[in-house]
């Protein structure tokens, strides 16, 4: 069989490289949002993982619900950078510093 | 087979007027004319004086306070809960009185931004009342995306919509983390309600890898949100590129929900883990005293500049937080409370200030203030004071008790750390005392604003006031609630 | 190896793989069809964990529409990809190695040393008459029936957000007025005028 380790271990490889993957992407706002997706999805193995190892339906419950979140975010942050570019022309992170201070 | 009653919804009333409430004001304002927002505007003031009015009919019989569940355990009330809802509904209110003349100035008088206030009321409240991390979590987000929108609502404004993308990245990544961290304590502890939790990790013997492990994660989340040091990158920006009236309802009410999340997630939940968050809190809070208090000296723009003075007083609240016991707590409590009453007094002064085309941000905007108007120039000492912590004002007392509360659990040298940034905060704060008193003013026009605001900026100065000379109340319920 | 142990490691591969090029492909559209795939793997992975329900889900709303979302958002901003992929070789030396030192301390911590078999055994599987879509609904409906409600307000003011942020009333936009439309007589749009007929030889002139 396999072990819930092994689930675990799959969530945690999917955040890392959603962490990395913020970090390596800090210009692009877009590929952000779909890292933010990534980590959710990291998240919400885990959840599922857990729920089935211990029997309690509580943890998918709960991935129900992130899933419906995390939608409505997708669709504010989306709207967001909608807004963004169309003020500047583009979504380069880089060039959105004109506060400093 | 369950009933209805057995999901005890009377003790929801408020919450779910609100509801009610926002969903009027929604459909109510699609049918009015641009001319008669104000329609808008009273709706939802009249609906919060009736929440206000619903919450202070919460008291129990005998005004024996006792922990009631509603909803099959998501939802708990109880004095804490009771008092930092009244908390947030006033703040909300008086965000809203000060908003209106700003809005019609800039022609983004819309039904929207009182909706989406609405709306986040309702999520800090289901937050301060959460019992259950299904309930936090999704109160908190009910919040944040309301408040990312309220940030891009000025859609012309291009750094308004830069600040809102940058809140709603940080915001997104933050709850990531606060999840990761849930699911482990979850793994570990076969449930999700914070009771539940609790007693499920009393039983738990010795050091447990996986839970410090968890604990970690949900630090890191509640820190992005509350904005401490490293993990306060968004708070400038996001006080500085939204429209003023939505940095001052950012600025207030959001931090008593989140002072109430760190109770219900940490305190109550982890609560067996103390020693190992009160670790990671000192470092937070020891960075955010220092990085707030130093780097408000250098800044020119008043926005960011009480924005790295928040980053300071949430290293002050957190203080009180890792105590770790009734005082620490319930100091927290009534330093949240306090600070947020200053921090809406000191962006009620620059919305006073401002006119149409006029952002009133820049810290020379205020030369001469008292030649202007003494009264307001009074009452921006009053608040300005009270910030620093000087007595007889009630961050003096705040600040006390906090300290007091450090010293008892035998760590005078972190209330000396914080005594020693809060002398350097002091000179950021007199700088400006000294443009208000002692500088000429460039600009000598007249402030022009409506009545309900200078009743209600005036109330709001002369509280801080007060609550300084009498504080013994408030601290009395403060210790109450976490008894 | 058994039929699951194949599904696992098959599936989990390719997530893997296709997580690592959401976040390293140079034209965003690539990211999102990466993301996709992703997702896609990860809901056989919890067909393996008996989460029928949210694996359809994750398949039908997440990949069908959020996903198709991002798809339109991308290809409707002309984004210019070189400029955006300039940061990418910069940083990616730092972002592989925070990622192998936070997998190293993760696995370390939820290894098999914490949760192996011994720790929690595999539960017995359900029979055929087990319906998970009906196991969750009983619960959602009653004993979270709070966490719906506030969901369903999360979903408004999310429709609330978007409709504020991007609807745009063009003042020069024209469109029809069907009610006027009909309320046209003949006698509005035409009119009968008489006129000398034109002969050839006015031309000429």
């Amino acid at each position: 069989m396999i072990p819930l380790s092994s689930y675990l271990i799959l969530g945690a490889i999917l955040f890392a490289i959603s962490i990395a993957g913020i970090f390596i992407n800090r210009k692009n706002v877009i590929v952000l949002l779909m890292c933010i997706e990534l980590m959710l999805l990291a998240v919400n193995i885990n959840f599922i993982a857990f729920s089935h190892f211990l029997g309690d339906t509580a943890g998918q419950v709960f991935v129900f619900f992130i899933l419906t979140v995390a939608a409505a975010e997708a669709a504010i942050g989306l709207a967001i950078l909608v807004v963004v570019f169309r003020n500047r022309q583009t979504i380069n992170v880089s060039e959105l510093n004109t506060m400093k201070g | 087979m369950m009933t209805l009653e057995m999901l005890n919804l009377s003790i929801a009333m408020p919450e779910m007027f609100l509801l009610a409430l926002a969903c009027t004001v929604l459909v109510v304002d699609v049918y009015l004319k641009d001319s008669q927002r104000n329609v808008t505007y009273m709706l939802s003031q009249l609906g919060l004086i009736i929440t206000l009015i619903l919450i202070s009919q919460q008291t129990p019989q005998n005004n024996e306070w006792t922990r009631e569940l509603a909803f099959n355990g998501l939802f708990v009330n109880d004095l804490l809960a009771t008092v930092l809802k009244y908390a947030v509904v006033l703040l909300v209110a008086i965000v809203f009185v000060y908003s209106r003349r700003y809005l019609q100035d800039r022609n983004i008088f819309k039904g929207e931004f009182y909706v989406l206030g609405l709306f986040g009321l309702l999520g800090m409240m289901v937050m301060i009342s959460a019992n259950h991390f299904l309930s936090m979590y999704l109160g908190l987000e009910l919040l944040s995306l309301s408040l990312y929108a309220m940030v891009a609502f000025d859609r012309e404004n291009p750094n308004a919509a830069e600040a809102a993308m940058k809140y709603f990245v940080l915001g997104a990544i933050a709850s990531g983390m606060l999840l990761y961290g849930m699911s482990m304590v979850y793994g570990m502890t076969g449930s999700l309600n914070i009771v539940e939790v609790a007693v499920a990790l009393d039983q738990m013997e010795g050091d447990n890898i996986v839970l410090i492990f968890g604990l970690v994660f949900m630090v890191i989340g509640i820190s992005f949100k509350l904005g401490a040091v490293p993990f306060h990158m968004w708070i400038p920006d996001v006080y500085h590129g939204s429209p003023t009236t939505v940095t001052s309802y950012i600025a207030t009410a959001p931090k008593v929900a989140g002072f109430a999340m760190v109770i219900r997630l940490l305190a109550e939940s982890m609560g067996s883990f103390q020693a190992d968050w009160q670790g990671m809190m000192i470092i937070l809070a020891v960075l955010s005293m220092a990085v707030g208090n130093v780097i408000a000296i250098a800044q020119t723009n008043l926005k960011r500049l009480l924005a790295y003075s928040t980053i300071s007083h949430v290293g002050f609240i957190m203080l009180g937080l890792l105590a770790g016991n009734q005082e620490g707590y319930s100091a927290a409590m009534f330093y949240t409370l306090t600070y947020t009453l200053m921090s809406l007094g000191g962006f009620g002064i620059i919305i006073l200030l401002t006119r149409k085309g006029f952002e009133a941000d820049n810290i020379n905007d205020l030369k001469g203030l008292n030649q202007r108007s003494p009264w307001f120039a009074f009452i921006m000492l009053i608040v300005v004071f009270s910030m620093a912590g000087v007595p007889p004002t009630v961050g003096f007392w705040a600040k006390l008790a906090v300290l007091k509360a450090v010293v008892n659990i035998d760590m005078l040298w972190l209330a000396l750390v914080a005594v020693f940034f809060s002398i350097i905060g002091i000179f950021y704060y007199l700088r400006i005392i000294k443009l208000m008193y002692f500088d000429d003013a460039e600009d000598k026009s007249e402030i022009n604003c409506t009545r309900d605001m200078q009743i209600a900026l005036s109330a709001n100065g002369l509280s801080v006031l007060m609550l300084g000379l009498y504080p013994a109340a408030l601290m009395s319920i403060c210790i109450a609630a976490f008894s | 190896m058994t039929f699951f142990e194949v599904v696992f490691y098959a599936f989990s591969t390719l997530m893997v793989v296709a997580a690592l090029g959401v976040v390293s492909a140079r034209n965003p559209v690539h990211s999102v069809l990466f993301l996709v795939l992703t997702f896609f793997a990860g809901s056989a992975i919890w067909l393996l964990l008996e989460a029928e329900f949210l694996a359809i889900t994750l398949v039908l709303v997440y990949v069908g529409a959020v996903m198709v979302l991002f798809l339109f958002v991308v290809m409707m901003l002309d984004i210019n990809i070189t400029r955006m992929r300039e940061g990418l070789m910069r940083y990616a030396p730092f972002g592989i190695a925070i990622a192998i030192l936070l997998i190293v301390q993760m696995i370390m911590v939820v290894g098999p040393e914490n949760f192996g078999l011994q720790a929690f055994a595999a539960p017995e599987l359900h029979g055929a008459d087990y319906s998970n879509t009906k196991e969750l609904g009983r619960v959602l409906y009653t004993d979270y029936v709070y966490a719906f409600e506030l969901a369903s307000v999360i979903l408004l003011v999310a429709i609330v957000a978007a409709i504020t942020l991007t609807m745009r009333r063009r003042p020069n936009t024209r469109h029809q007025i069907p009610g006027e439309q009909m309320k046209v007589m003949k006698q509005d749009r035409l009119r009968i005028v008489n006129m000398k007929s034109e002969t050839i030889d006015s031309e000429d002139k």
